[in-house]
């Protein structure tokens, strides 16, 4: 299984980003192979849609879990969609830290929106 | 002969000049077109004889035939369409109603349903005015459809003025697009100055006539003049700030009522932009 982890740079010292679709990178963590990937993320700089864009990124990359620290009602209706279920880290952790907190299963389930949608 | 009242910065004065220059002229049609906040109508105070709902296109996908290949998602600029290999998803409000999705899919499992996104209001001021306006519905992502639809119906005017949305964005463009001439309303503050630029560089890349009026001409510091006269661009007239202004502004009066100084700056104004006979 493949787990995304939105991440503030390429490294899994790196601090998890604060936002979800605007994260410098997303760390893939494969449980099959024990890996770490780093992925720029290409949604970031959508003007607007980006919640989408950022989970049909994480989507084609075949995650299936993804440790966020919030989501938009976009988001939340395209990561159904793509059946990928998401976990809300605090802020202030590490990707590693984020990634044992979930395997703890200390990450509470988004299932809806945790902030409102702009414009 | 049309005419286009902007400012880049928010805040300088263009509903101010488009409202007092539309009262001061003896025939003519205002179009308010900051169809997010529009606002000229509080000091108008006309009667709304007609109501428009403005309606926009957006995609239905038919499950049953699509085959989910992703190419309407990949075609979509503006993450309006998301596909995975299960699903398509569309965000309707997201969508600008290109009809690309539509052309691209190989299955025709896209077809238009209509929503609407807000509506376009009617209004009669005096005798010989006509003033209209559009009011964009929360949450929804683009304005154009509206303003275009305003330019339309107004398209045929002697004399039109055109209240412009801030900034240089799409609605902006489309505001202002096909006037004759624009009027800046300009601000001496670093911010109204840097602003302002856009707008130039925007009216120039458009090729447009124009030429700026400084408001509030009395706070803020002199760069704007020498930026003006750097650049060769006309300086129509300056009007104060003054305490009294604001105070009649706030409770939704027009300047032109209440001063003769305002009601000169504005026929100075349409002279210099119009001609003599409409002064």
């Amino acid at each position: 299984m493949k787990i995304g982890i939105c991440a503030s740079n390429e490294s899994t010292d790196s601090e998890v980003a604060d936002r979800f679709a605007r994260a410098e990178f997303f760390a893939v963590y494969d449980s099959e192979t024990l890996q770490f990937t780093f992925y720029s993320n290409t949604a970031k700089f959508e003007g607007s849609g980006a919640g989408g864009k950022a989970v049909k990124v994480l989507g084609d990359l075949d995650v299936e879990v993804v440790l966020v620290p919030e989501l938009g009602p976009k988001a939340i209706d395209a990561l159904k969609i793509f059946e990928i279920k998401s976990y809300q880290y605090k802020q202030g952790k590490t990707v590693r830290e984020a990634l044992y907190e979930y395997f703890e299963k200390k990450l509470p389930e988004l299932l809806e929106s945790s902030v409102k949608g702009k414009h | 002969m049309k005419i286009a009242i902007l400012s880049g910065k928010g805040g300088t004065g263009k509903t101010t000049l488009s409202v007092n220059l539309f009262s001061s002229l003896k025939k003519a049609t205002l179009i308010d077109t900051d169809v997010e906040e529009p606002n000229s109508h509080l000091f108008l105070k006309g009667t709304t004889y007609h109501e428009e709902d403005i309606m926009k296109e957006y995609p239905v996908v038919d499950d049953n035939v699509c085959s989910l290949c992703g190419k309407c998602g990949d075609f979509c600029n503006f993450n309006a369409i998301i596909t995975s290999k299960k699903k398509v998803l569309v965000f309707d409000d997201l969508c600008h109603s290109c009809g690309g999705c539509k052309l691209v899919c190989p299955t025709n499992a896209i077809s238009y349903a209509e929503k609407s996104i807000g509506k376009i209001f009617y209004q009669s001021v005096g005798d010989n005015k006509q003033f209209l306006y559009g009011k964009l519905l929360v949450g929804e992502i683009s304005g154009v459809k509206i303003i275009e639809h305003l330019k339309n119906v107004t398209k045929k005017e002697d004399i039109l003025l055109i209240d412009s949305p801030p900034g240089t964005s799409c609605s902006t463009v489309s505001a202002i697009e096909g006037a004759d001439y624009c009027i800046i309303a300009a601000e001496p503050t670093p911010f109204g100055l840097s602003d302002m630029r856009m707008v130039v560089e925007l009216l120039r890349a458009q090729k447009m006539n124009f030429g700026v009026v400084v408001n509030k001409s009395n706070l803020g510091n002199d760069d704007i003049y020498t930026y003006l006269e750097e650049e060769g661009i006309d300086l129509l007239g300056n009007i104060e700030f003054r305490e009294e202004f604001a105070r009649i502004i706030s409770v939704g009066e027009l300047l032109v009522d209440h001063s003769e100084y305002v009601r000169n700056i504005m026929t100075d104004i349409i002279k210099k932009v119009l001609g003599e006979t409409y002064a």
